[in-house]
């Protein structure tokens, strides 16, 4: 049967798999009987993900990305023992909510570190010869519409996401030679438990719910978005490089 | 911290003047408690007292008062 989205016996590295959107994609790329290898801080919530996975050869690796000195010798460690890499997702990240007075420096560093500058870095890692597949590597980052909106509270979420979307456009373009594609993908509302406790915590904002009812198609589910980046993980894009995707039942 | 000095974290919070809130007055008759409000009362907590406070926290206080008995918890 012809499959479009062919992932079988690539090994993709998904950061933030241990719950929400990471853990929908590695679960549907385990459908597509790809292996994986799963990071994030909560060893618990790890284990389970990789509990319900079938193909035997994945794994998880427990790190905190925020602490950036740290990466270089996690993805080093990661391609000794897995092999070279096949794709790389970022969907680690924090939903900062924070109004304009309350971001110091620190703060904001703090949602630039795991949101953006852990994507950079990982990105740089494993950019080097021998630790991608020598058929090339797709690279797709997690960000979000709010990088394209202007909301209140969400300075340095949406900073940070865009500055991921503009990174992919260079780094596609410097990458391409290695034979790597680079894109993002911007999902609107989506129930995870981002979204849960965002929605509690402003209940009752004319904003947020503006937002929420511009995504007519209504909030979407976690495979929503996966179901995007196995395409652009899989060789069917292998003309879309330098893209940020919306997956926003209409709300872009 | 004195009663004082927490109300004083609120009224700044919340851009009132000093000695505008009173430990009795509800959430509902303060017309600055709007939804950034809520969002600036969570980081408040983390950022003064370390504690982590979520919408459903918020929903419940019903006095200025409650907020700062939440502070001493
Ligand atoms: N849900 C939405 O509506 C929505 C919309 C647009 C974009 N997004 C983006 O989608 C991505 C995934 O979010 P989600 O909704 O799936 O929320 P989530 O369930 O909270 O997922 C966030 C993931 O990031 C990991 N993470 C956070 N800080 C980390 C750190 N310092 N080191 C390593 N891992 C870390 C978390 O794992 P540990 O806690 O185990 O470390 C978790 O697996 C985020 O980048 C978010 O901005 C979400």
């Amino acid at each position: 049967m012809y499959n479009l989205v062919n992932l079988k016996d690539k090994t993709i590295l998904i950061t933030g798999a241990s719950s929400g959107i990471g853990q929908a994609i590695a679960e549907l790329l385990d459908k597509l009987e790809a292996r994986v290898i799963l990071v994030a801080r909560r060893e618990d919530k790890l284990r389970e993900v990789l509990d319900g996975l079938n193909n035997q050869s994945s794994c998880y690796y427990v790190a905190d990305l925020s602490k950036l000195d740290g990466i270089e010798e996690l993805i080093k460690g990661i391609i000794a023992e897995q092999g070279a890499l096949d794709g790389f997702v970022h969907s680690a990240g924090i939903g900062s909510s924070r109004p304009l007075k309350t971001i110091k420096p620190n703060i904001l560093q703090e949602v630039m570190s795991i949101n953006f500058s852990s994507f950079v870095e990982i990105c740089r890692c494993i950019s080097i010869k021998k630790r991608y597949a020598e058929s090339g590597c797709s690279i797709v980052g997690i960000s979000s519409i709010a990088s394209c909106q202007g909301n209140a509270s969400k300075t340095a979420y949406s900073a940070s996401k865009a500055a991921m979307d503009a990174a992919v456009r260079c780094m596609a373009k410097e990458l391409s030679v290695k034979g790597f594609r680079v894109n993002t993908v911007m999902p609107g509302w989506i129930e995870t438990a981002i979204y849960e406790q965002h929605m509690q915590n402003t209940k009752g904002s004319a904003d947020v719910e503006a937002v929420r009812a511009r995504q007519y198609l209504g909030v979407g589910k976690p495979v929503d978005v996966a179901t995007l980046v196995a395409f652009l993980l899989s060789d069917a894009a292998r003309l879309i490089t330098g893209a940020s995707l919306d997956v926003t039942g209409g709300g872009a | 911290m004195s009663e004082r000095e927490k109300l004083a974290l609120l009224e700044d919070m919340l851009e009132l003047d000093e000695g505008e809130l009173s430990a009795e007055m509800k959430l509902e008759d303060v017309l600055q408690f709007d939804s950034m409000a809520r969002l600036s009362l969570i980081v408040l907590f983390e950022d003064e007292f370390g504690k982590k406070i979520v919408g459903k926290d918020i929903d419940g206080f019903d006095t200025i008062g409650d907020i700062l008995a939440k502070m001493e918890e």
